[in-house]
């Protein structure tokens, strides 16, 4: 049904515009690429499973992804940015920060094995579903759904009405001229971190309970495809990160509707690169490459 | 003699691979208002930024209020009341005129609420008023210019560090921006003023310095310092 892949497109881009608000969010702030980020969207998924081991409601899970995600967010700016603060650290800080997610994934492994491990919730959790003007709808893809759209505003809230917002894009435009505005530039970089990866993680566990399963590969597939997500909708424009990760989300879903299965995986990297040759700051970047609108 | 509300001691400070501040000592007494003058490459942005401790210090000293500045961060020394004007202005483009003011009234506890302050600010500046809830970048260079001075404005600090305020500005916009200058200094704001436009400059300041190759080769009274037009001519190039 075409109706129910635009759904399930949604849900897919949903996940891919949280990740990609995060990659978006730090390189509007550092100029500068996380590579530990889609690994930490994957661990999120992990936290699904620790909150079931915990033996606690499985509703749980979400404000430990934030936790959870968070400091693994801080722990990443620690060790593999802020040293690297010079023009050329940026591959350093990009290496640096590649391999934490390495470890992170290893450190998973060893845990739970290379295999998905299976969450343990009741499978009415990611199946149970309601017709709704004749679609047979899984509350679970209609839950992210919302959840999505209530972090999207919430996060509009913070960026475009708050100090911390504020502070964030004072940072993201010139961290010079906001450290002379009293703005400790150290203390917005850390926030910034908790949010982006926050963000990831929430989306880790949210296609964890989806699909019932945590997966330690959804990293180096998925969260990397949300960094191409990043480049489409525009270096740094969180905005253009929502609108390009719901797009592909559809597009991907369309695509396999007619029948192009697999290949609707490379989808989104052949569009980065038309897109790239074409806007080389993306669809919604402008001439400056780095954009934090709110 | 009191205390110096800025004294710098024998400030070495490298560029790049380059010693742009030789050696330099001066101070600011309290609600002075002290020029920093030399030719385009003298030094005096980098001296700047070092006080304001954009720039790391290769030796020397830096005593601000009385206490060393070597370990605070800028957005500290922001926060108790040195507040620098960089080059350029800083203007937040991207944010909108009233955010700006925000920020700056952020800075440090104020006594007054930002209502207040803003209104304040919008007396003294009021296009600033007429486009407060544009984006920064979208304002003239003067505008900038008076968005700059009104940022500092809407929380008096002890110090005022300005690095050229009339860089790409009309004479009558020139003239302008040192009038706000002259007003806060009426107010008892200390200022260090760096301009290449030495006759502005020294005719605000009641003493200023002569920076040539990172090195002060001059200082003493402005009207001293003017009155010595052959000498200012040879270090100015």
């Amino acid at each position: 049904m075409l109706a129910e892949q635009v759904i399930n497109g949604l849900v897919l881009g949903s996940m891919y515009a949280l990740i990609a608000i995060g990659y978006s969010l730090v390189f509007g702030v550092l100029d500068k690429l996380t590579f530990a980020h889609s690994e930490i969207f994957m661990f999120g998924g992990y936290v699904g499973v620790l909150t079931v081991a915990l033996g606690v409601p499985i509703w749980w899970a979400i404000p430990l992804a934030i936790v959870v995600a968070g400091i693994q967010g801080l722990i990443t700016e620690l060790v593999s940015f802020r040293k690297f603060n010079t023009p050329d650290g940026h591959i350093t800080a990009a290496l640096s920060s590649f391999a934490a997610g390495i470890v992170l994934i290893d450190v998973t492994q060893k845990f739970w094995g290379s295999d998905p491990k299976d969450l343990g919730i009741p499978n009415t959790i990611y199946t149970a579903s309601t017709e709704l003007f004749g679609l047979q709808i899984v509350y679970i893809k209609l839950a992210i759904l919302i959840v999505t759209l209530l972090i999207m505003i919430a996060l509009q809230i913070l960026i475009a009405r708050t100090r911390m917002g504020r502070n964030i894009r004072a940072v993201a435009e010139s961290s010079t001229t906001a450290s002379l505005l009293g703005i400790d530039v150290k203390r917005v970089t850390q926030q910034t971190f908790f949010i982006a990866s926050a963000l990831a993680g929430i989306a880790g566990l949210m296609l964890a309970m989806r699909g019932g399963f945590a997966d330690p590969n959804v990293g180096l597939s998925f969260g990397l495809k949300a960094l191409a997500i990043m480049a489409i909708g525009g270096m740094g424009d969180v905005r253009g990160a929502m609108i390009g990760g719901i797009l592909i989300g559809v597009l991907e879903g369309l695509a396999f509707q007619y029948g192009l299965g697999k290949l609707s995986e490379v989808l989104v990297w052949v569009l980065m690169i038309v897109v790239l040759l074409v806007r080389p700051n993306g669809l919604f970047g402008r001439s400056v490459n780095r954009e934090l609108r709110a | 003699m009191s205390e110096p509300v800025l004294a710098v001691e024998a400030l070495h400070v490298a560029y790049g691979p380059i010693k742009a501040v030789r050696g330099c000592t001066l101070r600011l007494d309290a609600g002075e208002t002290v020029a920093v003058v030399g030719a385009n490459g003298a030094g005096k942005t980098t001296l700047l930024r070092a006080l304001s401790n954009l720039l790391p210090h290769e030796s020397g000293s830096v005593r601000y209020l009385g206490a060393p500045t070597e370990r605070a961060g800028p957005h500290e020394l922001a926060r108790r009341g040195l507040f620098h004007i960089p080059e350029g202005r800083g203007t937040l483009g991207r944010l909108e005129v009233r955010e700006n003011l925000r920020i700056a009234y952020d800075v440090r506890p104020a006594d007054r609420s930002f209502e207040a302050a803003l209104e304040r600010v919008f007396e003294r500046f009021p296009r600033l008023r007429e486009r407060h809830d544009q984006l920064a970048g979208t304002l003239s260079g003067g505008e900038q210019q008076m968005l700059a001075l009104a940022r500092a404005l809407i929380n008096p600090p002890r110090v005022l560090l300005v690095d050229e305020p009339s860089l790409g500005l009309a004479p009558a916009l020139v003239e302008e921006a040192f009038a706000v200058l002259g007003e806060f200094h009426a107010e008892g704001i200390a200022i260090l003023l760096v301009e290449q436009n030495v006759y502005s400059a020294l005719r605000l300041a009641q003493r200023g310095y002569v920076l040539r190759q990172g090195e002060i080769v001059m200082e003493g009274p402005s009207a001293k310092l003017l009155a010595d037009a052959e000498m200012l001519k040879h270090y100015l190039g």
